[in-house]
């Protein structure tokens, strides 16, 4: 994925289908869409929709039936597990509806595990760490567990863990279904702050109007169809 | 699909050849970290991993009890018997392989220039030669069959120590004027013998005609194997040899000054005599062998269902936390972590299980052994025996440390068998487990 391929992430053609005991389930019909650096897409549409599938397939934890991903210029078709495992580590970043903070690490742990898989030097990470703590205003936190935290606070930790590695993508589900009508706008103003700040561009699958009011783009989705 | 540098966590920010692993080689502070985490993943839920660690313990201390109950066992057997043979037998070939036609048929000749051989070298302190011999022994109105042994009485005792229960009278002495024997108090109460009883032996000379003789008895003595005690008599050397008409003794018996030493020496007595066959005492030693093959048998099945007790436990412990964080094994793969990374951390805490199990099973083994030492506890007479015996548990270091890498190892394997599934299971599945 380079970092100056101006789009970050394009769908091409992308059909998708679920089994689901009898049923076959058409989640995502042809479906072409292109990420720009830097920008907030939100995917809008109701259950079912397909929304969850785009981020799936744009976040490489699924693979389309038929159709392209290129990342960056450069199409996934053919990596391994392997390869997309790390392409995940080095390249995005996870914001998911709760949070999924690991318990038994402290704020500072979760913040930092990105990059200590990632094989990030100790020093640097302490560094990188301690900046996104404080970016979103939590490094008075550092030591605690997540749950010593309120939900608000723990999205943020989660935002943190999306953004220090600097991804050119951060796939975000549903990032405010879990808050409270202030907090989700603290955390959609500290995701679209943080994101310009890091440059990155974040895909978000929301119902949130509020949230959808503050992207660059909305998509809307139907019966796994761009609308 | 190049990845620049200053925006990518990883140092080369390229993407990894197809088929890239996770370097194997980490640095100390990687694996501390990983350490730590599964440390911390062990006391999510307190009470499953404490009885996990608790059936290590109790396995680990039940494999190493047991272990050093079978250790000394086989250390006293093995002393017992190189004690009563010797740790060497020197003897002719015919001895051991051929039955005799007369007494000491195969017995050695002029033995004093070989005993003299054998007593320089460094690691012999002793050699007893032996008659064996057997025949009839008669109290004037009853005759009954004697095993008979003749010994060199000072220095047998003087190796062997208290290897006999003296119930009446006293032991044997060399350079006695009168023909005396010891008795088994089986045979003393048959012929209602007592020190200073006279009695007759009865056998055949070397060739091959009946002798008898007068003797006295010195003591009466208990080898705590009733059998035995109803068959078994001590002469001297001298008085055995007067009544089979030889000068011949059937063996020489080589005491060293350590066990370890049986096999060099061996090589080298034998090697110094080519004509004579030496055997050592684990040649001669059926009953010890044949007990610690029975013990290996048992301890061995001990152990085999103790390691699966514990694989058990552990799989099922494992089974349950890895499913219950299916979800965050999901989390953990969406954020780029490996299948065998996630598969180390989760045998790290199988290590972290079974390696503070197996520490605390040898930490309750050595106190059973240490208050065992304190507080002698007697043993039951074995079958056949009419003494029991302590009951001490050896403290042998290669044990606990094979043993305890043995645990670890099972509970790491178990963690990993169980996990593997969990790892590569598809990262969307994984996040949407409830």
């Amino acid at each position: 994925m380079s970092s100056f391929h101006p789009i970050v992430v394009e769908l091409h053609g992308v059909h998708k289908t679920y089994r689901l005991g009898e049923h076959v389930v058409r989640a995502l019909q042809g479906v072409d869409l292109s990420v720009q650096r830097g920008e907030l897409l939100a995917l809008t549409g109701p259950s079912g929709s397909g929304k969850s599938t785009i981020l799936n397939l744009c976040g490489l934890i699924d693979t389309p039936d038929s159709g392209d991903i290129v990342l960056g210029g450069t199409t996934v078709k053919g990596l391994s597990e392997g390869q997309r495992t790390l392409l995940r580590r080095d390249a995005m970043g996870f914001v998911f509806q709760s949070f999924n903070l690991v318990p038994v690490m402290t704020v500072a742990e979760n913040v930092d595990y990105p990059l200590f898989i990632a094989g990030v030097g100790a020093a640097e990470r302490r560094q990188r760490v301690a900046a996104q703590l404080e970016a979103v205003g939590l490094l008075d936190h550092a030591q605690h567990r997540p749950d010593a935290l309120s939900g608000g606070q723990r999205q943020r930790v989660a935002i943190a863990r999306a953004l220090v590695k600097r991804p050119r993508l951060v796939i975000a589900d549903e990032p405010t279904a879990s808050l409270d009508s202030h907090t989700a706008d603290q955390v959609l103003e500290l995701m679209r702050e943080r994101g310009h700040a890091e440059g990155a561009a974040f895909v978000i699958a929301t119902h949130d109007s509020r949230l959808t009011s503050r992207c660059d783009r909305i998509v809307a989705l139907l019966d796994g169809r761009l609308q | 699909m190049n990845h620049t540098p200053p925006r990518s966590p990883s140092a080369s920010g390229s993407l990894p050849p197809k088929g890239a692993r996770f370097a194997l080689g980490r640095p100390v502070g990687e694996t501390a970290k990983w350490l730590k985490f599964a440390w911390q993943n062990t006391l999510r839920n307190r009470r499953r991993s404490l009885v996990t660690v608790s059936i290590a313990a109790l396995g680990t201390a039940a494999i190493l009890v047991a272990g050093g109950f079978a250790l000394s066992t086989y250390k006293g057997l093995s002393e017992m018997a190189s004690r009563s043979t010797g740790h060497l037998i020197v003897a002719r070939p015919a001895q051991f392989d051929k039955d005799e036609d007369t007494p000491l048929q195969h017995g050695l000749d002029d033995v004093s220039g070989l005993r003299a051989a054998l007593l320089a070298d460094p690691d012999v302190r002793q050699v007893l030669p032996r008659v064996e011999f057997s025949g009839l022994i008669s109290n004037g109105d009853k005759s009954t069959v004697m095993m008979a042994t003749g010994i060199d009485p000072d220095s047998e005792f003087a190796v062997k120590g208290p290897f006999l229960r003296i119930t009446e009278g006293e032991v044997l002495a060399s350079g006695s004027k009168d023909a005396e024997v010891m008795l088994g108090e089986g045979l003393a109460r048959s012929l209602k013998a007592k020190p200073g009883s006279s009695l007759t032996l009865l056998a055949s000379t070397a060739e091959g005609a009946l002798n008898a003789m007068d003797v006295q008895v010195k003591g009466v003595f208990s080898t705590g194997v009733p059998d035995m005690d109803r068959r078994f008599v001590y002469t001297d050397i001298a008085t055995a040899q007067k009544l089979l008409g030889t000068r011949r003794v059937s063996s020489l018996g080589v005491f060293l000054a350590r066990m370890d030493m049986t096999g060099s020496a061996q090589q080298r007595v034998a090697a110094a005599n080519p004509t004579l066959k030496v055997q050592t005492w684990l040649d001669q030693a059926f009953f010890y062998k044949s007990v610690k093959d029975l013990y290996n048998r048992i301890f061995g099945a001990l152990g085999l269902i103790i390691g699966l007790i514990v694989v058990f436990v552990v799989t099922n412990a494992m089974a349950m936390a890895i499913i219950e964080r299916t979800r965050e094994v999901g989390t953990l793969r969406a954020l780029g972590t490996l299948p065998s990374q996630l598969l180390r951390t989760l045998g790290l805490e199988g290590m972290v299980l079974g390696g503070v199990g197996a520490l605390a099973g040898a930490l309750l083994a050595l106190s059973v052994t240490l208050f065992l030492l304190l507080v002698p506890v007697e043993m039951p007479p074995p079958p056949g025996q009419t003494k029991g015996y302590p009951l001490i548990i050896t403290f042998d270091a290669v044990m606990y440390l094979v043993t305890m890498l043995s645990m670890v190892t099972l509970t790491v394997l178990a963690s990993t068998w169980v996990a593997r599934k969990t790892v590569h299971m598809p990262v969307v599945d994984a996040l949407a487990h409830t």
